[in-house]
């Protein structure tokens, strides 16, 4: 019977080369996250989030340990050859958006469809919607260098969603905009995941973001650190990523 | 032997065998020993200048001989075999002797090698005879195509026998050289009126009887003894 | 997809694409250009050789090249007039000239040369009009001895029109012969070592002097030199006893001509090939460099290393067929004006005669021109884009 679990982590330990040294990012990292889950990865800079946030999203290689997405073991297989998974299984939003700037708003929601070879009546449904639900039905045709920063990253959380995957990574999402706008996009994000079911996976020091996460795994010096519970009160959360 | 097929073939008036008579003479007195070694001198006469050379020839019969080039020094070691149809040459720094084509022979010294050599009984018959002061003048034409000069007049001597002069026709009937004959045959002047002021002289000397083996004229013993 | 992105990509950059367009477009021009004047040349040097000197075909006597004859004409052909006939009633046949070579003394009355004599019948030589004449007439129809002579032999016998030379050679029987002949004009060939020895004369007047009713050898003429393969099956199907050699064994100078110019216009193409090469790559390179964020977010969102190759040998591939396009429009143009320009060029060497400057266009040499491009341009993306597909997402991401 296939598990709750989207993604389990099992004594995951991770290194880079920095210069002549090596530096070791993750210490024997355990984790396991649910389906639906709402997770905020917080730390301080250095800490090793964003690796985690890699590991999970399978565009990097640990060292030692083992990942298994939806319960398949990938720790064995090449990173090349999990791009179908990525493609249908993941969803990436970052804090620079990385949008294709030759590719309009549609387009760019189009892609991952393209990907996977799905027939042009469906696709077009599915982008319509999913432009809709973003808010950015009348900007379709519009490229990115005509779109704010908000709207930039409707189009981002989108695309991510275009393909239905059971899980959203997003590395800083809210890093790059004002703080009305990011709030826009937090509720945007919140009621995506609560609609859908979708799991969404955050690395972030956006306190707002982390209250607003259900669960939050904290990170330092390469290892874990679970305590805090959601309902934390702001003031909390400030403290504990300082 | 000649005399008598010339009589019995041309039953032709007198002179016709006179001129057949009267060659066979000349012929005789200009090649009277079978086997023989000769010293050519040959001086070529251009306007003023003037350039001589020296040879050793080797005869057999009326139409086979090898010329030894015996001076000046940088034509020393080259040999030329004339047959009756055939000129070969040999260079010391070729490995074997070279044909010689009829159109070579047109240039140079070898033409006047014909000239001096040519067999006037052998190859001409005598279509008229006319006298002219002390001399029987003969019109011979060419019994073969193949002869290098279609037509001569001869100029004989009467007492003697002895050519004293020769004019040399071709096909088309134009005078190409004439040679004058002197010492008893010792002594040819040959001039080339194509180019008129140059002439050729040959000065025969120390003509004596020579054995000379048949196979010296075949043009693999050329060069080698 | 890939079509829209490539072309879009294209475009991101105008004048990064404009300057490898250029580059591109200077390339096909050269190709198309020099394509252009070597065919130019080939052709001009191939109908001036055959329709002014050896004609299409060369009819001999079967047995003339395997024999090694003494006497001239030994192996002639004794009666041209019925193989002429024959011949003559092919459509494609457009005229058959009789000529005999021979060899001799030529003097003036002070010294003797050598001398190369063709000899022809007066109009068809005309009709040849393979020299120029210096001075004096062609030969006259009807005189026999009349001749035209080289401009290098007519100074060394100082000879002018109307003077008189005596020329001697040796009969088809090997006796000597000789003949008084008029210098009826001197001409140039262009080639100096040939005016210094050459004769024309007529066939009749040969014939006389070697003493001959024969001639050596044929030429046979064509309306269209593509008609030569099956006009030399049709003769040797209907005429016997003779050997026919085609143009193309008896041009060997046409043959060094086009080795050197391809060999030359080789070596060029490949320089130039390099280069567009180099610079394709380079730029579609920095292209890459450029968008390495962009690539490592592809990738991470499912975009197979084979997909992201596909994407930028498709932007190669959309720059050779714009590159391509353009630069055989710029080289036709391009070879138009230079045709209509009436350019005039050196004499070539061995040559006396300048020529015009001309450039062939042929479909070929233009097809060749756009697929050059073509396959230059993707050749050059599939290391930039080896490249993009072989980095790892996460430095991709990370890149400014």
């Amino acid at each position: 019977m296939p598990s709750n679990d989207v993604i389990t982590l099992k004594s995951v330990s991770k290194s880079y080369p920095l210069g002549r040294l090596r530096v070791q990012a993750l210490h024997a990292i355990d984790l396991t996250i649910a389906r639906g889950e709402l997770i905020a990865l917080a730390g301080p800079s250095g800490s090793g989030k964003t690796t985690l946030l890699n590991l999970i999203g399978c565009i990097d290689k640990p060292d030692q340990g083992r990942i298994v997405i939806d319960d398949a073991d990938v720790t064995a297989i090449p990173l090349h050859r999990l791009a179908s998974l990525r493609r249908d299984t993941l969803g990436f939003i970052f804090q620079t958006f990385n949008l294709i700037p030759v590719l309009t708003a549609y387009e760019n929601v189009e892609y991952p469809l393209l990907l996977q070879n799905m027939p042009r009546r469906d696709r077009d449904l599915r982008v319509r919607r999913w432009l809709a639900q973003v808010g950015l039905a009348d900007q379709a045709k519009q490229r990115p260098d005509q779109l704010s920063g908000g709207q930039r990253q409707r189009v981002a959380i989108a695309r991510a969603m275009v393909t239905e995957p059971k899980l959203v990574l997003a590395d800083e999402p809210t890093a790059n905009l004002d703080s009305e706008t990011a709030a826009h996009i937090l509720d945007l994000l919140a009621e995506i995941n609560t609609a859908t079911n979708c799991t969404f996976v955050f690395s972030t020091h956006d306190p707002s973001l982390i209250a607003r996460a259900e669960r939050v795994v904290r990170i330092r010096d390469g290892r874990l650190d679970d305590r805090q519970p959601a309902t934390a009160s702001r003031q909390q959360a400030e403290l504990l990523t300082a | 032997m000649k005399r008598l097929l010339c009589i019995v073939l041309l039953a032709l008036p007198l002179f016709a065998e006179d001129g057949a008579a009267i060659l066979a003479r000349v012929d005789a007195a200009r090649n009277p020993l079978p086997s023989f070694s000769v010293d050519v001198s040959l001086t070529s006469i251009s306007g003023t200048a003037s350039e001589s050379s020296k040879f050793r020839v080797y005869g057999k019969g009326s139409d086979r001989s090898v010329v030894e080039f015996v001076a000046p020094a940088s034509d020393k070691g080259k040999y030329l075999l004339m047959l009756r149809d055939a000129m070969w040459i040999y260079l010391p720094s070729a490995s074997r002797p070279i044909r010689i084509s009829p159109l070579q022979r047109l240039m140079g010294q070898a033409s006047n090698g014909d000239v001096a050599r040519t067999n006037f009984a052998i190859d001409y018959n005598a279509a008229g005879v006319t006298a002219e002061g002390d001399s029987w003048v003969l019109d011979l034409a060419a019994k073969d195509p193949s002869i290098a000069y279609a037509r001569v007049r001869l100029w004989v001597d009467r007492k003697t026998s002895e050519p004293s002069r020769a004019d040399f026709y071709v096909v088309s009937g134009k005078l190409i050289k004439r040679a004058h004959y002197s010492e008893h045959g010792l002594r040819i002047e040959i001039e080339d009126l194509l180019r008129p002021g140059n002439t050729t002289v040959m000065q025969y000397a120390h003509l004596a009887p020579h054995e000379n083996p048949d196979r010296m004229f075949t043009k693999d013993a050329l060069g080698k003894w | 997809m890939i079509i829209k992105l490539a072309l879009r990509n294209i475009l991101r950059n105008r004048r990064r694409s404009a300057i490898t367009l250029t580059v591109i477009v200077f390339g096909a021009v050269g190709l198309i250009l020099f394509g252009g004047y070597k065919a130019r040349t080939f052709y001009a040097l191939r109908e001036s050789t055959i329709r002014g000197r050896i004609g299409h075909l060369q009819i001999f006597r079967d047995g003339y090249s395997k024999a090694q004859s003494h006497k001239p004409l030994e192996y002639g052909i004794e009666d041209p007039t019925a193989i002429r006939k024959e011949i003559e009633r092919d459509p494609r046949v457009k005229m058959t000239a009789a000529q005999i070579t021979l060899m001799g003394l030529v003097s003036n009355g002070e010294k003797s040369e050598t001398f190369l004599a063709t000899a022809v019948e007066p109009p068809k030589d005309r009709a040849m009009n393979n020299q120029r004449l210096t001075a004096g007439t062609d030969l006259p129809d009807g005189e026999s001895d009349a001749v035209l002579v080289g401009a290098g032999l007519a100074k060394s016998m100082h000879a002018k029109p109307g003077d008189y030379l005596t020329i001697m050679t040796t009969t088809t029987s090997g006796s000597l012969n000789a003949m008084d002949v008029r210098v009826a004009g001197i001409f140039m060939t262009g080639v100096k070592e040939y005016d210094e020895r050459a004769v024309k004369m007529p066939i009749a007047g040969a014939q006389q002097l070697l003493q001959t009713k024969k001639i050596e050898k044929l030429l046979v003429f064509l309306q269209n030199t593509d008609e030569t393969a099956a006009a030399h099956s049709a003769i040797a199907a209907r005429v016997h006893g003779i050997e026919i050699r085609e143009w193309s064994e008896l041009a060997p100078f046409y043959h060094q001509v086009v080795a050197l110019y391809n060999g030359i216009f080789g070596f060029l193409g490949i320089v130039v090939f390099a280069i567009v090469v180099f610079s394709v790559a380079n730029t579609i390179l920095m292209s890459v460099l450029e968008r390495t964020r962009e690539i490592g977010t592809l990738m991470a969102m499912g975009t197979t290393r084979g997909r992201l190759r596909a994407m930028f040998v498709g932007e190669g591939i959309g720059i050779g067929i714009i590159g391509g396009l353009l630069g055989v429009s710029a080289g036709w143009l391009l070879a138009t004006i230079i045709n209509h320009g009436h350019v005039m060029l050196p004499p070539p060497p061995g040559y006396t005669l300048g020529y015009r400057l001309e450039i062939m266009l042929q479909p070929p040499v233009l097809i060749t021109a756009f697929l050059v491009s073509f396959v230059t341009a993707t050749i050059s993306s599939i290391v930039p884009a080896m490249k993009a597909s072989r980095m790892k997402i996460v430095d991709a991401l990370g890149h400014i």
